[in-house]
């Protein structure tokens, strides 16, 4: 009997699912088949193997940027409710929805502007022309068919949406005020201090990079690393913000396991 | 015995999703929350799987719920609630890879007629252990129908009727698009070791 007639018992063996007689029948033929055997062993090890495969959890952004969407397009309500508790969790929800809403808003237009860089430098036939000038778009591929100024400006509107982002980030995670007061804020003091303090030495690191790439930037404004650079700083200060947010919303619904998972994020920023 | 967990989940489980679900119609965020948690793990992982990349699987989770939230009048609570949602998350992740090739021209490939497939002996493992990084490297050059077969029936556990069900194909395909699958990954990860 051909090896192929036993190919789909080998797979309900392996899943368990074959019957007495279909089994009977496999096994009978694997006792003078080594290659059946070794099919059915290899069968078990992918098997297993792809059953131990680890979860993956979504980051906390997902979910903030789903209830943004649906809070925009009006399809939930918050709960009825006249506490100053509640008070206080619509005002962060609301908050929360601002700070998504924003996050859409400003990945989209660094989409469009990136992708308007990058259609310039893969639309551009002559490096050498008189008319254009070499030079390098954020994400290192230089764009010999655009201008110096064209580029420049797509530049700096780019950096300036990131910076619009931040401002408005950092108002709604209150940290404007815990920086300039040296204390937590009202949604700040929900955080313990320990991890008040991680996220402000995160930004701080973050704060330095983006002043390093700047600097580095002046120094050399053509320099495709120093301006990848600091969008990557940029992108890292807007994600830790939206992380602080996303926080402090689980510590007030005391989602202990959500922030910390959250914080373990945090702290690789 | 497969270990596969059983979506349907009985009238208990049918009458939890049904009530949860009217809330979340009823616009409660709370509720949908509730829902989000109780499912995004699973159809994160699904997703990251099924596209090979955490960033593109982050866009269609998202895109997800926000159909799911959408097409909520639509559940009748035929199908458990987690088997509706592995529907809507596979066929966004299946749409998301037909325009992802649409756009960068990749070719679309399917299992049915590849040589040596069936060949005994020639692809062995070599008893040998399959690392978790070698298996989710493979898993990305299968075809995407075979691919998502396999993700949801031997990694997620879900039966080929549930399998079935999520991916809008009859029983015998899902078995059949799982059998290929395992066959190579069992020529891709056998290579490597060469």
């Amino acid at each position: 009997m051909p090896c192929s007639r036993y190919r789909e018992s080998a797979h309900e063996l392996v899943d368990g699912t074959i019957g007495p007689i279909r089994r009977a029948e496999l096994e009978s033929h694997m006792d003078g088949c080594l290659d059946c055997r070794s099919l059915v062993r290899d069968l078990e090890t992918i098997r297993a193997a792809a059953a131990s495969l680890d979860p993956m959890e979504p980051p906390a952004r997902v979910w903030l940027q789903v209830a943004g969407r649906l809070r925009q397009e009006g399809r939930v309500r918050a709960l009825p409710g006249s506490s100053p508790a509640h008070a206080r969790s619509a005002r962060h929800g609301a908050l929360l929805a601002i700070a998504a809403v924003l996050m859409m808003a400003v990945g989209a237009s660094i989409a469009m502007l990136v992708s308007r860089l990058a259609t310039s430098n893969a639309t551009s036939p002559d490096a050498t022309s008189p008319a254009t000038i070499a030079t390098t778009a954020p994400g290192g591929n230089a764009a010999p068919g655009a201008t110096v100024q064209d580029v420049e400006t797509e530049f700096r509107l780019a950096e300036q949406h990131y910076q619009n982002a931040i401002a408005k980030l950092e108002q709604a995670a209150g940290l404007d005020q815990a920086a300039s007061a040296g204390q937590a804020s009202g949604d700040q003091a929900m955080l313990d201090p320990q991890t008040a303090a991680m996220l402000q030495k995160n930004l701080q690191v973050i704060d330095q990079a983006i002043n390093e790439s700047r600097s580095a930037l002046r120094a050399e404004p053509q320099s495709a690393a120093a301006r990848d650079s600091l969008f990557d700083a940029l992108k890292r200060k807007v994600a830790l913000l939206q992380d602080s947010i996303a926080l402090m919303n689980e510590m007030r619904k005391g989602d202990a396991s959500g922030a910390a998972q959250i914080i373990q994020g945090a702290s690789k920023s | 015995m497969t270990g596969a967990p059983n979506l349907v989940g009985g009238p208990t489980g049918r009458a939890a999703d049904l009530a949860l679900v009217a809330r979340c119609r009823a616009g409660e965020l709370g509720a949908f929350e509730e829902l989000y948690r109780a499912h995004a793990g699973k159809l994160f992982s699904v997703a990251c799987r099924i596209l090979g990349n955490v960033s593109d699987a982050e866009d269609v989770l998202q895109e997800v719920f926000l159909s799911a939230h959408r097409k909520l009048d639509g559940f009748r609570g035929e199908s458990a609630l987690a088997t509706w949602l592995y529907r809507l998350a596979t066929n966004q992740c299946l749409d998301y890879l037909r325009s992802r090739a649409a756009r960068t021209g990749e070719l679309t490939e399917t299992l049915d007629e590849e040589p040596g497939l069936y060949e005994p002996g020639r692809t062995g493992l070599a008893d040998q252990t399959v690392a978790k990084m070698d298996l989710e490297r493979a898993l990305t050059q299968l075809p995407a129908g075979c691919r998502a077969a396999f993700v949801l029936h031997d990694v997620q556990g879900l039966e080929h009727r549930e399998v079935a069900e999520a991916l809008g194909i009859a029983e015998g395909t899902s078995k059949s698009q799982v059998h290929k699958a395992r066959l190579r990954l069992r020529t891709l990860l056998g290579s490597r070791r060469r």
